[in-house]
Protein backbone atom coordinates (compact mmCIF):
# COMPACT_ATOMS: atom_id res chain seq x y z
CA UNK A 1 0.00 0.00 0.00
CA UNK A 2 2.88 2.06 0.20
CA UNK A 3 3.65 1.47 -3.00
CA UNK A 4 0.05 2.47 -3.98
CA UNK A 5 0.74 6.27 -1.85
CA UNK A 6 4.23 6.61 -3.67
CA UNK A 7 2.48 6.40 -6.73
CA UNK A 8 -0.72 8.44 -5.88
CA UNK A 9 1.17 11.25 -4.76
CA UNK A 10 4.73 10.94 -6.86
CA UNK A 11 3.17 9.58 -10.00
CA UNK A 12 1.76 12.88 -10.58
CA UNK A 13 5.46 14.32 -10.32
CA UNK A 14 5.40 13.26 -13.99
CA UNK A 15 2.02 15.26 -15.02
CA UNK A 16 1.35 18.58 -15.28
CA UNK A 17 1.82 21.20 -12.59
CA UNK A 18 -1.42 21.47 -10.47
CA UNK A 19 -1.59 25.15 -11.00
CA UNK A 20 -1.49 24.70 -14.53
CA UNK A 21 -4.53 27.18 -16.01
CA UNK A 22 -4.83 25.25 -19.02
CA UNK A 23 -7.44 22.85 -18.54
CA UNK A 24 -10.46 22.56 -20.67
CA UNK A 25 -13.17 21.36 -20.83
CA UNK A 26 -14.21 21.30 -17.42
CA UNK A 27 -17.36 23.05 -16.45
CA UNK A 28 -16.63 25.19 -12.80
CA UNK A 29 -18.51 25.77 -10.27
CA UNK A 30 -18.91 29.37 -10.91
CA UNK A 31 -15.87 31.97 -11.09
CA UNK A 32 -17.58 33.56 -8.39
CA UNK A 33 -16.20 30.31 -6.06
CA UNK A 34 -12.69 30.37 -7.31
CA UNK A 35 -10.98 33.14 -5.63
CA UNK A 36 -12.69 31.86 -2.01
CA UNK A 37 -10.99 28.58 -3.30
CA UNK A 38 -7.48 30.13 -3.71
CA UNK A 39 -7.78 31.91 -0.85
CA UNK A 40 -8.39 28.99 1.34
CA UNK A 41 -5.30 27.03 -0.33
CA UNK A 42 -3.10 29.73 0.83
CA UNK A 43 -4.37 30.00 3.67
CA UNK A 44 -4.14 25.73 4.65
CA UNK A 45 -0.66 25.91 2.79
CA UNK A 46 -0.16 28.91 5.50
CA UNK A 47 -1.17 26.60 8.42
CA UNK A 48 1.60 23.49 7.20
CA UNK A 49 4.30 25.99 6.94
CA UNK A 50 3.32 27.36 10.45
CA UNK A 51 3.47 23.29 11.12
CA UNK A 52 6.38 22.82 10.43
CA UNK A 53 7.90 25.89 12.74
CA UNK A 54 6.55 23.80 15.34
CA UNK A 55 2.94 25.98 16.45
CA UNK A 56 0.35 23.94 17.28
CA UNK A 57 -2.38 26.31 17.05
CA UNK A 58 -1.84 26.13 13.15
CA UNK A 59 -2.60 22.15 13.85
CA UNK A 60 -5.82 23.05 15.59
CA UNK A 61 -6.86 25.47 12.69
CA UNK A 62 -5.76 22.81 10.15
CA UNK A 63 -7.69 19.98 12.22
CA UNK A 64 -11.10 22.45 12.47
CA UNK A 65 -10.59 22.92 8.79
CA UNK A 66 -10.16 19.37 7.23
CA UNK A 67 -10.73 17.41 10.22
CA UNK A 68 -14.34 16.50 9.51
CA UNK A 69 -14.45 15.32 5.76
CA UNK A 70 -11.41 13.37 6.91
CA UNK A 71 -12.69 12.01 9.72
CA UNK A 72 -16.12 11.20 7.17
CA UNK A 73 -13.70 9.53 4.52
CA UNK A 74 -12.00 7.59 7.15
CA UNK A 75 -15.85 6.61 9.18
CA UNK A 76 -17.13 5.62 5.32
CA UNK A 77 -14.16 3.30 4.20
CA UNK A 78 -13.76 1.50 7.85
CA UNK A 79 -17.17 1.34 9.19
CA UNK A 80 -15.54 1.69 12.81
CA UNK A 81 -15.76 4.83 14.69
CA UNK A 82 -12.67 4.18 16.97
CA UNK A 83 -10.40 3.10 13.68
CA UNK A 84 -11.49 5.95 12.12
CA UNK A 85 -10.05 8.13 15.27
CA UNK A 86 -7.26 6.40 14.90
CA UNK A 87 -6.78 6.84 11.37
CA UNK A 88 -7.42 10.39 11.97
CA UNK A 89 -4.90 11.04 14.43
CA UNK A 90 -2.67 9.05 12.82
CA UNK A 91 -2.79 11.29 9.67
CA UNK A 92 -2.54 14.66 11.66
CA UNK A 93 0.52 13.47 13.47
CA UNK A 94 1.92 12.43 10.03
CA UNK A 95 1.46 15.88 8.45
CA UNK A 96 2.68 17.67 11.72
CA UNK A 97 5.84 15.87 11.37
CA UNK A 98 6.35 16.08 7.99
CA UNK A 99 4.73 19.14 7.36
CA UNK A 100 7.90 20.53 5.97
CA UNK A 101 8.12 18.03 3.07
CA UNK A 102 4.65 19.48 1.53
CA UNK A 103 4.83 20.47 -2.46
CA UNK A 104 2.25 22.28 -3.17
CA UNK A 105 2.79 22.28 -7.08
CA UNK A 106 1.45 18.50 -6.08
CA UNK A 107 -2.13 19.56 -5.24
CA UNK A 108 -4.04 21.12 -2.28
CA UNK A 109 -3.24 20.48 1.07
CA UNK A 110 -7.05 18.83 1.60
CA UNK A 111 -5.82 16.78 -1.69
CA UNK A 112 -2.76 15.69 0.08
CA UNK A 113 -4.32 14.58 3.39
CA UNK A 114 -7.58 12.84 1.72
CA UNK A 115 -4.91 10.89 -0.58
CA UNK A 116 -2.99 9.83 2.90
CA UNK A 117 -6.44 9.12 4.89
CA UNK A 118 -7.60 6.68 1.60
CA UNK A 119 -4.32 4.65 1.11
CA UNK A 120 -4.21 4.07 5.55
CA UNK A 121 -7.67 3.54 5.38
CA UNK A 122 -7.00 0.95 2.37
CA UNK A 123 -4.04 -0.36 4.18
CA UNK A 124 -6.59 -1.32 6.99
CA UNK A 125 -8.99 -2.35 5.24
CA UNK A 126 -7.02 -5.09 3.40
CA UNK A 127 -5.31 -6.51 6.66
CA UNK A 128 -8.54 -7.13 7.90
CA UNK A 129 -8.92 -10.88 8.59
CA UNK A 130 -12.57 -10.19 8.60
CA UNK A 131 -12.95 -8.45 5.05
CA UNK A 132 -16.12 -10.46 4.12
CA UNK A 133 -17.40 -8.63 7.72
CA UNK A 134 -16.55 -5.23 6.71
CA UNK A 135 -18.00 -5.48 2.86
CA UNK A 136 -21.36 -6.09 4.59
CA UNK A 137 -20.93 -2.65 6.49
CA UNK A 138 -19.38 -0.90 3.23
CA UNK A 139 -22.29 1.77 3.65
CA UNK A 140 -22.84 2.00 7.74
CA UNK A 141 -25.75 3.18 9.21
CA UNK A 142 -24.79 6.43 10.33
CA UNK A 143 -24.77 7.04 14.10
CA UNK A 144 -27.35 9.85 14.94
CA UNK A 145 -25.23 11.45 17.77
CA UNK A 146 -22.50 12.17 14.74
CA UNK A 147 -24.75 13.42 12.34
CA UNK A 148 -24.78 17.38 11.24
CA UNK A 149 -23.95 19.45 14.51
CA UNK A 150 -21.46 21.53 12.08
CA UNK A 151 -20.61 25.32 13.05
CA UNK A 152 -22.10 27.28 10.67
CA UNK A 153 -18.70 28.83 10.09
CA UNK A 154 -17.36 29.48 6.83
CA UNK A 155 -14.97 26.29 6.58
CA UNK A 156 -18.51 24.16 7.33
CA UNK A 157 -20.34 26.50 4.64
CA UNK A 158 -17.87 25.72 2.20
CA UNK A 159 -17.49 22.03 2.85
CA UNK A 160 -21.59 22.11 2.42
CA UNK A 161 -21.48 23.47 -1.13
CA UNK A 162 -18.07 20.82 -2.50
CA UNK A 163 -19.83 18.24 -0.62
CA UNK A 164 -23.33 18.63 -2.55
CA UNK A 165 -21.82 19.33 -5.66
CA UNK A 166 -19.90 15.90 -5.64
CA UNK A 167 -22.68 13.76 -4.44
CA UNK A 168 -24.89 15.83 -7.08
CA UNK A 169 -22.50 14.92 -9.78
CA UNK A 170 -22.60 11.46 -8.57
CA UNK A 171 -26.16 11.35 -8.60
CA UNK A 172 -26.01 12.16 -12.24
CA UNK A 173 -24.16 9.19 -13.04
CA UNK A 174 -25.92 5.96 -14.35
CA UNK A 175 -26.31 3.75 -11.28
CA UNK A 176 -23.98 0.91 -12.35
CA UNK A 177 -21.16 3.21 -12.76
CA UNK A 178 -21.78 5.04 -9.38
CA UNK A 179 -21.35 1.98 -7.56
CA UNK A 180 -18.42 0.80 -9.46
CA UNK A 181 -16.54 4.25 -8.67
CA UNK A 182 -17.78 4.04 -4.80
CA UNK A 183 -16.67 0.51 -4.57
CA UNK A 184 -13.44 1.36 -5.98
CA UNK A 185 -12.91 4.86 -4.40
CA UNK A 186 -14.03 3.51 -0.76
CA UNK A 187 -14.16 -0.24 -0.68
CA UNK A 188 -10.59 -0.69 -1.31
CA UNK A 189 -11.38 -3.55 -3.68
CA UNK A 190 -9.60 -4.65 -5.96
CA UNK A 191 -10.51 -4.51 -9.94
CA UNK A 192 -10.71 -8.21 -9.33
CA UNK A 193 -12.81 -7.72 -6.36
CA UNK A 194 -14.94 -5.35 -7.82
CA UNK A 195 -16.30 -7.96 -10.40
CA UNK A 196 -16.64 -10.46 -8.27
CA UNK A 197 -18.68 -8.44 -5.95
CA UNK A 198 -21.03 -7.28 -8.76
CA UNK A 199 -20.74 -10.47 -10.81
CA UNK A 200 -19.47 -8.68 -14.26
CA UNK A 201 -16.82 -9.16 -15.85
CA UNK A 202 -13.70 -7.42 -15.30
CA UNK A 203 -13.82 -5.10 -18.59
CA UNK A 204 -16.89 -3.97 -18.17
CA UNK A 205 -15.92 -3.02 -14.88
CA UNK A 206 -13.39 -0.81 -16.35
CA UNK A 207 -15.46 0.56 -18.73
CA UNK A 208 -18.13 1.76 -16.15
CA UNK A 209 -15.36 3.39 -14.13
CA UNK A 210 -13.70 4.74 -17.04
CA UNK A 211 -17.15 6.38 -18.16
CA UNK A 212 -18.43 7.59 -14.88
CA UNK A 213 -15.17 8.91 -13.58
CA UNK A 214 -14.59 10.93 -17.00
CA UNK A 215 -17.94 12.22 -16.69
CA UNK A 216 -17.00 13.18 -13.36
CA UNK A 217 -14.45 14.73 -14.30
CA UNK A 218 -16.47 17.15 -16.76
CA UNK A 219 -18.83 17.77 -13.81
CA UNK A 220 -16.83 18.71 -10.81
CA UNK A 221 -14.25 22.16 -10.85
CA UNK A 222 -10.83 21.51 -11.53
CA UNK A 223 -9.39 21.23 -7.92
CA UNK A 224 -11.05 21.36 -4.87
CA UNK B 1 -5.15 12.07 -28.72
CA UNK B 2 -6.10 9.73 -26.14
CA UNK B 3 -7.03 6.70 -26.80
CA UNK B 4 -9.84 4.90 -24.72
CA UNK B 5 -7.01 1.97 -22.98
CA UNK B 6 -4.91 5.66 -22.29
CA UNK B 7 -8.51 6.70 -20.72
CA UNK B 8 -9.18 3.74 -18.71
CA UNK B 9 -5.25 3.21 -17.39
CA UNK B 10 -5.57 7.21 -16.59
CA UNK B 11 -8.67 6.17 -14.37
CA UNK B 12 -8.14 3.18 -13.10
CA UNK B 13 -4.78 5.26 -11.87
CA UNK B 14 -6.91 7.72 -10.37
CA UNK B 15 -8.36 5.02 -8.09
CA UNK B 16 -5.73 3.22 -6.89
CA UNK B 17 -6.99 0.28 -9.27
CA UNK B 18 -3.97 -0.37 -11.47
CA UNK B 19 -2.22 -3.36 -11.10
CA UNK B 20 1.22 -3.82 -11.54
CA UNK B 21 1.62 -4.94 -15.64
CA UNK B 22 -1.11 -1.74 -16.07
CA UNK B 23 1.39 0.47 -14.18
CA UNK B 24 3.91 -0.42 -16.38
CA UNK B 25 2.16 0.25 -19.45
CA UNK B 26 0.64 3.81 -18.56
CA UNK B 27 4.51 4.67 -17.58
CA UNK B 28 4.91 3.48 -20.96
CA UNK B 29 2.40 5.56 -22.34
CA UNK B 30 3.03 8.31 -20.65
CA UNK B 31 6.45 9.04 -21.98
CA UNK B 32 6.54 12.44 -23.94
CA UNK B 33 2.45 12.35 -23.94
CA UNK B 34 1.83 15.65 -21.91
CA UNK B 35 -1.92 15.51 -22.93
CA UNK B 36 -2.38 12.15 -21.02
CA UNK B 37 -0.52 13.36 -18.41
CA UNK B 38 -2.31 16.60 -17.81
CA UNK B 39 -5.31 14.10 -17.87
CA UNK B 40 -3.86 11.90 -15.30
CA UNK B 41 -3.79 15.50 -13.29
CA UNK B 42 -7.47 15.86 -14.08
CA UNK B 43 -9.02 12.35 -13.02
CA UNK B 44 -6.71 12.51 -9.83
CA UNK B 45 -8.12 15.77 -8.62
CA UNK B 46 -11.66 14.48 -9.35
CA UNK B 47 -11.04 10.85 -7.23
CA UNK B 48 -10.21 12.63 -4.46
CA UNK B 49 -13.15 14.78 -4.51
CA UNK B 50 -15.17 11.72 -3.79
CA UNK B 51 -14.08 12.19 -0.36
CA UNK B 52 -16.94 14.60 0.36
CA UNK B 53 -19.42 11.95 -1.21
CA UNK B 54 -18.70 10.30 2.12
CA UNK B 55 -21.95 10.72 4.47
CA UNK B 56 -20.88 13.63 7.06
CA UNK B 57 -20.07 12.22 10.32
CA UNK B 58 -18.73 14.77 12.83
CA UNK B 59 -15.42 13.63 14.46
CA UNK B 60 -15.88 12.43 18.10
CA UNK B 61 -14.89 15.96 20.70
CA UNK B 62 -12.29 14.80 22.14
CA UNK B 63 -10.27 13.63 19.16
CA UNK B 64 -8.46 17.41 18.65
CA UNK B 65 -7.70 17.58 22.02
CA UNK B 66 -6.12 13.81 21.86
CA UNK B 67 -3.94 14.60 18.53
CA UNK B 68 -2.93 17.88 19.89
CA UNK B 69 -1.65 16.51 22.77
CA UNK B 70 -0.09 13.74 21.21
CA UNK B 71 2.12 16.06 19.06
CA UNK B 72 4.83 17.32 21.47
CA UNK B 73 7.38 17.28 19.59
CA UNK B 74 7.51 20.42 17.29
CA UNK B 75 7.21 19.76 13.44
CA UNK B 76 10.19 19.23 11.57
CA UNK B 77 10.88 22.35 9.52
CA UNK B 78 13.32 24.26 7.04
CA UNK B 79 14.49 26.57 9.61
CA UNK B 80 14.86 23.92 11.81
CA UNK B 81 17.86 22.29 10.26
CA UNK B 82 20.94 21.98 11.94
CA UNK B 83 23.63 24.22 9.76
CA UNK B 84 25.75 23.21 7.68
CA UNK B 85 29.19 22.08 9.32
CA UNK B 86 31.93 25.08 8.59
CA UNK B 87 33.90 23.30 5.76
CA UNK B 88 37.71 22.98 6.92
CA UNK B 89 40.94 22.51 4.08
CA UNK B 90 42.49 19.63 4.51
CA UNK B 91 45.46 18.47 1.85
CA UNK B 92 44.47 14.96 0.54
CA UNK B 93 48.35 13.53 0.19
CA UNK B 94 47.83 13.86 4.37
CA UNK B 95 45.63 11.26 4.48
CA UNK B 96 46.72 9.07 1.50
CA UNK B 97 49.07 7.06 3.83
CA UNK B 98 46.51 6.36 6.33
CA UNK B 99 44.03 5.78 3.74
CA UNK B 100 45.78 2.94 2.58
CA UNK B 101 46.36 1.75 5.88
CA UNK B 102 42.71 1.92 6.80
CA UNK B 103 41.77 -0.48 3.31
CA UNK B 104 44.85 -3.15 3.60
CA UNK B 105 42.93 -3.17 7.49
CA UNK B 106 39.32 -3.56 6.08
CA UNK B 107 40.96 -5.58 3.21
CA UNK B 108 42.72 -7.86 5.92
CA UNK B 109 39.68 -7.82 7.91
CA UNK B 110 37.54 -8.79 5.32
CA UNK B 111 39.72 -11.81 3.94
CA UNK B 112 40.25 -13.03 7.64
CA UNK B 113 36.36 -12.67 8.16
CA UNK B 114 35.77 -14.23 5.06
CA UNK B 115 37.96 -17.57 5.53
CA UNK B 116 35.92 -17.71 8.78
CA UNK B 117 33.09 -18.06 6.91
CA UNK B 118 34.10 -20.44 4.41
CA UNK B 119 35.27 -22.53 6.99
CA UNK B 120 32.26 -22.44 8.85
CA UNK B 121 30.48 -23.28 5.92
CA UNK B 122 32.46 -26.30 5.10
CA UNK B 123 32.16 -27.50 8.82
CA UNK B 124 28.33 -26.86 8.21
CA UNK B 125 28.91 -28.98 4.75
CA UNK B 126 30.72 -31.97 6.84
CA UNK B 127 28.17 -31.75 9.43
CA UNK B 128 25.87 -32.01 7.08
CA UNK B 129 27.10 -34.39 5.03
CA UNK B 130 27.76 -36.57 7.97
CA UNK B 131 23.43 -36.01 8.98
CA UNK B 132 22.54 -37.10 5.48
CA UNK B 133 24.81 -40.61 5.65
CA UNK B 134 23.75 -41.62 8.90
CA UNK B 135 20.26 -40.42 7.89
CA UNK B 136 20.80 -42.79 4.46
CA UNK B 137 22.22 -45.90 6.94
CA UNK B 138 19.28 -45.46 9.07
CA UNK B 139 17.15 -45.71 6.23
CA UNK B 140 18.46 -48.87 4.42
CA UNK B 141 18.49 -50.66 8.35
CA UNK B 142 15.06 -50.25 8.53
CA UNK B 143 14.13 -50.71 4.84
CA UNK B 144 15.99 -54.27 5.87
CA UNK B 145 14.11 -55.00 8.86
CA UNK B 146 10.98 -54.02 6.75
CA UNK B 147 11.53 -56.19 4.08
CA UNK B 148 12.56 -59.18 6.73
CA UNK B 149 9.33 -58.47 7.97
CA UNK B 150 7.65 -58.76 4.86
CA UNK B 151 9.35 -62.10 3.77
CA UNK B 152 8.10 -63.91 7.38
CA UNK B 153 4.70 -62.23 6.66
CA UNK B 154 4.94 -63.40 3.03
CA UNK B 155 6.24 -66.64 4.44
CA UNK B 156 3.31 -67.19 7.49
CA UNK B 157 0.84 -66.53 4.49
CA UNK B 158 2.42 -69.27 2.49
CA UNK B 159 2.34 -71.74 5.37
CA UNK B 160 -1.24 -70.79 5.80
CA UNK B 161 -2.43 -71.01 2.19
CA UNK B 162 -0.60 -74.18 2.36
CA UNK B 163 -2.27 -75.41 5.31
CA UNK B 164 -5.53 -74.34 4.11
CA UNK B 165 -4.54 -76.06 0.83
CA UNK B 166 -3.80 -79.13 2.94
CA UNK B 167 -7.03 -79.04 4.42
CA UNK B 168 -9.26 -78.86 1.70
CA UNK B 169 -7.26 -82.59 0.19
CA UNK B 170 -8.24 -84.19 3.57
CA UNK B 171 -10.52 -86.73 3.60
CA UNK B 172 -12.27 -87.21 6.81
CA UNK B 173 -14.92 -90.31 7.54
CA UNK B 174 -16.91 -91.04 10.42
CA UNK B 175 -16.96 -94.83 11.33
CA UNK B 176 -19.83 -96.49 12.27
CA UNK B 177 -20.83 -100.08 14.11
CA UNK B 178 -21.98 -102.13 11.29
CA UNK B 179 -23.58 -105.34 12.98
CA UNK B 180 -24.46 -102.99 16.39
CA UNK B 181 -21.83 -104.82 18.02
CA UNK B 182 -19.99 -101.98 19.27
CA UNK B 183 -22.83 -99.26 19.30
CA UNK B 184 -21.36 -96.86 21.53
CA UNK B 185 -17.83 -96.72 19.41
CA UNK B 186 -17.21 -93.61 17.47
CA UNK B 187 -14.61 -93.19 15.00
CA UNK B 188 -12.69 -91.09 12.87
CA UNK B 189 -10.34 -91.47 10.41
CA UNK B 190 -8.54 -88.49 8.56
CA UNK B 191 -6.72 -89.38 5.53
CA UNK B 192 -4.10 -87.25 3.56
CA UNK B 193 -3.25 -88.40 0.20
CA UNK B 194 -0.48 -86.88 -0.94
CA UNK B 195 1.02 -88.45 2.11
CA UNK B 196 -1.02 -90.98 1.91
CA UNK B 197 -0.89 -91.31 5.69
CA UNK B 198 -4.25 -90.83 8.15
CA UNK B 199 -4.96 -90.22 11.75
CA UNK B 200 -7.64 -92.56 13.49
CA UNK B 201 -9.21 -91.55 16.46
CA UNK B 202 -11.27 -93.88 18.63
CA UNK B 203 -13.60 -93.80 21.66
CA UNK B 204 -15.65 -96.06 23.59
CA UNK B 205 -13.90 -98.92 21.76
CA UNK B 206 -14.77 -102.23 23.43
CA UNK B 207 -11.68 -104.15 24.95
CA UNK B 208 -10.51 -107.31 23.03
CA UNK B 209 -8.92 -110.63 24.41
CA UNK B 210 -5.55 -110.48 25.12
CA UNK B 211 -5.14 -113.04 22.05
CA UNK B 212 -7.18 -110.42 19.50
CA UNK B 213 -6.47 -107.24 18.13
CA UNK B 214 -8.40 -104.57 16.49
CA UNK B 215 -7.42 -104.76 12.20
CA UNK B 216 -7.88 -101.42 10.23
CA UNK B 217 -8.29 -101.82 6.60
CA UNK B 218 -8.10 -98.71 4.31
CA UNK B 219 -10.54 -99.97 1.03
CA UNK B 220 -8.67 -98.69 -2.45
CA UNK B 221 -10.77 -99.79 -5.68
CA UNK B 222 -7.49 -100.50 -7.26
CA UNK B 223 -6.84 -103.45 -5.23
CA UNK B 224 -9.41 -106.59 -5.12
CA UNK B 225 -8.79 -106.72 -0.78
CA UNK B 226 -9.02 -103.65 1.39
CA UNK B 227 -5.25 -102.87 2.24
CA UNK B 228 -3.88 -103.63 5.82
CA UNK B 229 -3.81 -100.58 7.90
CA UNK B 230 -2.15 -101.78 11.09
CA UNK B 231 -3.60 -103.48 14.27
CA UNK B 232 -4.32 -101.37 17.51
CA UNK B 233 -5.39 -102.47 20.96
CA UNK B 234 -7.42 -99.65 22.85
CA UNK B 235 -6.73 -98.18 26.55
CA UNK B 236 -9.22 -99.23 29.72
CA UNK B 237 -10.87 -96.68 28.14
CA UNK B 238 -11.60 -97.94 24.83
CA UNK B 239 -9.62 -94.72 23.05
CA UNK B 240 -7.26 -94.93 20.79
CA UNK B 241 -5.06 -92.25 18.47
CA UNK B 242 -3.40 -93.24 15.85
CA UNK B 243 -1.26 -92.60 12.69
CA UNK B 244 -1.46 -95.12 9.90
CA UNK B 245 -0.47 -95.94 6.90
CA UNK B 246 -1.14 -98.93 4.00
CA UNK B 247 0.98 -101.78 3.83
CA UNK B 248 0.45 -100.91 0.04
CA UNK B 249 0.88 -97.70 -1.75
CA UNK B 250 -2.95 -96.28 -1.46
CA UNK B 251 -4.03 -94.46 -4.87
CA UNK B 252 -7.60 -93.30 -3.74
CA UNK B 253 -9.72 -94.47 -0.29
CA UNK B 254 -13.11 -95.16 -0.74
CA UNK B 255 -13.67 -96.28 2.88
CA UNK B 256 -12.27 -97.46 6.29
CA UNK B 257 -13.03 -100.51 8.18
CA UNK B 258 -12.07 -101.95 11.76
CA UNK B 259 -12.17 -105.61 12.57
CA UNK B 260 -11.80 -107.72 15.15
CA UNK B 261 -8.66 -110.12 14.11
CA UNK B 262 -6.56 -112.05 15.86
CA UNK B 263 -3.38 -110.99 17.42
CA UNK B 264 -1.02 -109.64 15.39
CA UNK B 265 -3.05 -108.93 12.26
CA UNK B 266 -3.70 -111.27 9.46
CA UNK B 267 -3.36 -110.28 5.49
CA UNK B 268 -6.61 -110.51 4.43
CA UNK B 269 -9.74 -109.65 6.79
CA UNK B 270 -11.46 -112.44 8.60
CA UNK B 271 -13.00 -111.62 11.58
CA UNK B 272 -16.29 -109.14 12.00
CA UNK B 273 -15.98 -105.87 10.84
CA UNK B 274 -17.20 -103.51 14.36
CA UNK B 275 -16.76 -100.68 12.37
CA UNK B 276 -17.26 -98.86 8.86
CA UNK B 277 -17.14 -95.70 7.18
CA UNK B 278 -17.12 -94.65 3.75
CA UNK B 279 -15.10 -91.64 1.97
CA UNK B 280 -17.32 -89.26 0.84
CA UNK B 281 -16.27 -88.29 -2.98
CA UNK B 282 -15.88 -85.11 -3.42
Amino acid sequence: MLLVSVLSLGFCGLCAPRGDTSRTGRVTMGNASQPSDDNRHAAQRALLAAMARGERNALAGLYDQLAGPLYSLAFRMLGDNGEAQDLVQDIFLQVWRSAATYESGRGSVFSWMATLTRNRAIDRIRMRKRRGELLGNAAPELQPSALGGEEDSAGSLWLREKSAAVRSALAELAPDQRQAIELAYFSGLTQQEIAAKLSEPLGTIKARIRRGLLRLKDRLPARL
Amino acid sequence: MITERQEELATLHALGLLEDAEQRALAGELAGNAELAALITLLDDTAVQLTLAAPTVVPPAGLKNRILEACTEPGRSAAAAPAEAPVVGFPLWRIAPWAMAAALMIAATWLASHNLSLQSENDALRTERKLAEIAYQAAQAQLKERSLLAEGMINDLGHQLHEQQDLTRLKVTALASLAGNTPEAQAIAVWDPSRETGLLTVDKLPAVRENQDYQLWVVDPAYPNPVDGGVFKPGADGHVVLTFKGNKPIKSVAAFAISLEKKGGVPKAEGPIVLLGKVPPI
